[in-house]
């Protein structure tokens, strides 16, 4: 597990060292413009910023948003997605609902709820919420779906009543598919969060990306972009990390 | 194993009481292409520490016969008795092993796995993990209880299935062609070990398999289904050979061969008197 650690680490390593090293050589050797800057004059500005404790509180805001409207929206999509996937009568009425909504992108509904919630921090937690909940129950419904009926039976001529049946098999076999859709509403948190902050935001990353819009701060524009893409590996990685705890055991290719 | 293990000899003919009775059960499943007869007037009665290899053809209806008394479905026609209750839905008097291993819970280590049953009772973790080891121990895996299924090749995941039905103390045990997905060699021991835990535990088995050489070295007796669909009670034939059996003995041979022509008849289906005299 150790050294299997230690591979990852310097893969990952060389990985990025790569990626910096491919757009050093595109913006020095390749399109050599003032709007494409190589990365260190961006580390070096990302340094700056972060000693002013400026993108900190960037970070912070996005951060905090899509924790609040993640954890609201796996609130609400995880019992619902047992439902779904536990009871016809309950599938058929909410299907619609989530087939219906599932095809609303996120994006598209920053207007109403500008209108509805202000620019403040509702409409954003709403909009991670959106963006959260239907993947969220689809994933779910599947995993109690795929509960091999073996797995049920055993309990039951094991003794199990349904309550146990459910808390102690449907649960926890479902377990890697509610992290497998967690997984995905959090890529989908990043993009809606971005695109809410550029419309209507007083701070966060989407902001901070329009302000150095309006500036024409280039680098304080890709400062923006290479903190999201390190955020959003990092949350991947945990949430891999998560699943790999539960279902890694009997699926290597999680 | 160590010492002469007290193996139980098969009483033939000796009045016994029934521990579950099967009356003229029948099945007939009802889907959207029409309803189609998996068994048929089955009728047997299995004794208390008795040995009972259900033997068939594919498609016989023999794992029917099995998902009738384990309750996983109810009966059309006639009635499963157990200490002359009728079996309704399933429970944890009828424990059974399953033919795949996809009925183990990943997330949960090999002991806990076994353990499963007791924890479904209110069994404290220190008793239930006691429990448990010695059932891991009965079934030759001491040392693996820490595993995850992932992690246990095929026959050890059946050895665990075992393990997990006997922690629960059935009153009897109902296995599905347990080993029929092993390959020959793993096969031969499992089959071995399990004659030794049912000298130790003296526990009432059914038995599904297609296998005639299985059926004949693990049971007291075998019971032949004719072909389905709509399969039913054939022969009973009892296996009256010491334990453990000597696949190579005359005595062995003999009640092969008999079962094997029962089945043989089976397989190559006599033509229809109409052919004949055509």
């Amino acid at each position: 597990m150790n050294r299997d650690g230690a591979t990852t680490l310097l893969g990952y390593l060389a990985g990025f060292a790569l990626l910096f090293l491919v757009w050093h050589l595109a913006a020095v050797l390749l399109v050599r413009s003032t709007l494409f800057p190589p990365p260190w004059p961006v580390l070096e500005r990302g340094w700056v910023l972060l000693e002013d404790g400026l993108l900190q509180e960037s970070v912070l805001a996005s951060l905090r948003r899509i924790l609040q409207g993640f954890l609201l929206g796996s609130a609400i999509g995880i019992p619902a997605g047992l439902a779904i996937g536990s009871f016809r009568w309950v599938r058929l009425l909410l299907e619609p609902w989530t087939e219906f909504f599932r095809f609303i992108p996120a994006v598209a509904m920053i207007t109403v709820s500008v209108i509805w919630f202000g620019i403040g921090e509702e409409s954003k937690v709403f909009l991670i919420a959106y963006t959260t909940v239907f993947v969220i129950i689809i994933a779910t419904a599947a995993g109690v779906g795929a509960v091999t009926p073996d797995k049920i039976r055993a309990a039951q001529c094991l003794g199990a009543s349904r309550t146990q049946v459910f808390a102690l098999v449907a649960l926890p076999a479902t377990v890697p598919f509610i992290l497998t859709g967690m997984r995905l509403a959090m890529a989908n948190s990043f993009v809606t969060i971005v695109a809410a902050e550029l419309v209507a935001s007083n701070d966060g990353l989407g902001k901070m990306l329009w302000d150095a819009r309006l500036f024409m701060q280039i680098e304080d524009i890709f400062v923006a972009l290479v903190t999201l893409g390190l955020l959003g590996f990092a949350t991947d990685r945990a949430f891999r990390l998560l699943i790999r705890a539960f279902a890694g055991r009997y699926n290597p290719t999680m | 194993m160590g010492g002469a293990a007290a193996y139980p000899v098969a009483l033939d003919g000796g009045w016994r009481l029934a521990l579950v009775t099967l009356e003229a059960v029948g099945k007939t499943f009802r889907g959207r292409t029409g309803s189609w007869e998996a068994v048929r007037d089955f009728t047997l009665d299995l004794a208390e520490g008795e040995f009972t290899c259900l033997l068939g053809t594919s498609g016989c209806g023999k794992t029917t016969v099995l998902n009738l008394l384990a309750g996983f479905e109810a009966p059309t026609t006639g009635r499963i008795l157990l200490d002359g209750i009728p079996v309704r839905g399933p429970g944890a008097e009828r424990g059974v092993v399953f033919q795949g291993h996809d009925s183990l819970y990943d997330w949960l280590s090999a002991l806990d796995n076994i353990g499963f049953g007791l924890r479904l009772r209110g069994v404290p973790k220190r008793e239930r993990r006691a429990r448990a080891g010695h059932f891991l121990a009965m079934v030759g895996l001491e040392g693996q209880g820490a595993k995850h299924p992932a992690e246990l090749s095929g026959g050890m995941k059946q050895r665990i299935q075992i393990a997990r039905a006997l922690a629960a103390d059935p009153r009897i045990l109902l296995m599905d062609e347990p080993f029929g997905a092993l390959d020959a060699m793993t096969r031969a021991t499992l089959q071995g070990e399990l004659t030794r835990i049912w000298a130790e535990t003296r526990k009432t088995v059914l038995f599904i398999t297609h296998d005639i050489e299985e059926a004949v070295a693990l049971s007291t007796r075998v019971a032949v289904m004719t072909r389905g669909p709509g399969g039913t009670l054939k022969a009973v034939i009892p296996v009256d050979l010491p334990f453990p059996r000597d696949r190579t003995s005359d005595g062995f041979m003999a009640v092969f061969r008999q079962v094997h022509a029962l089945i043989h008849a089976e397989i190559v289906a006599p033509p229809a008197r109409a052919e004949i005299d055509a």
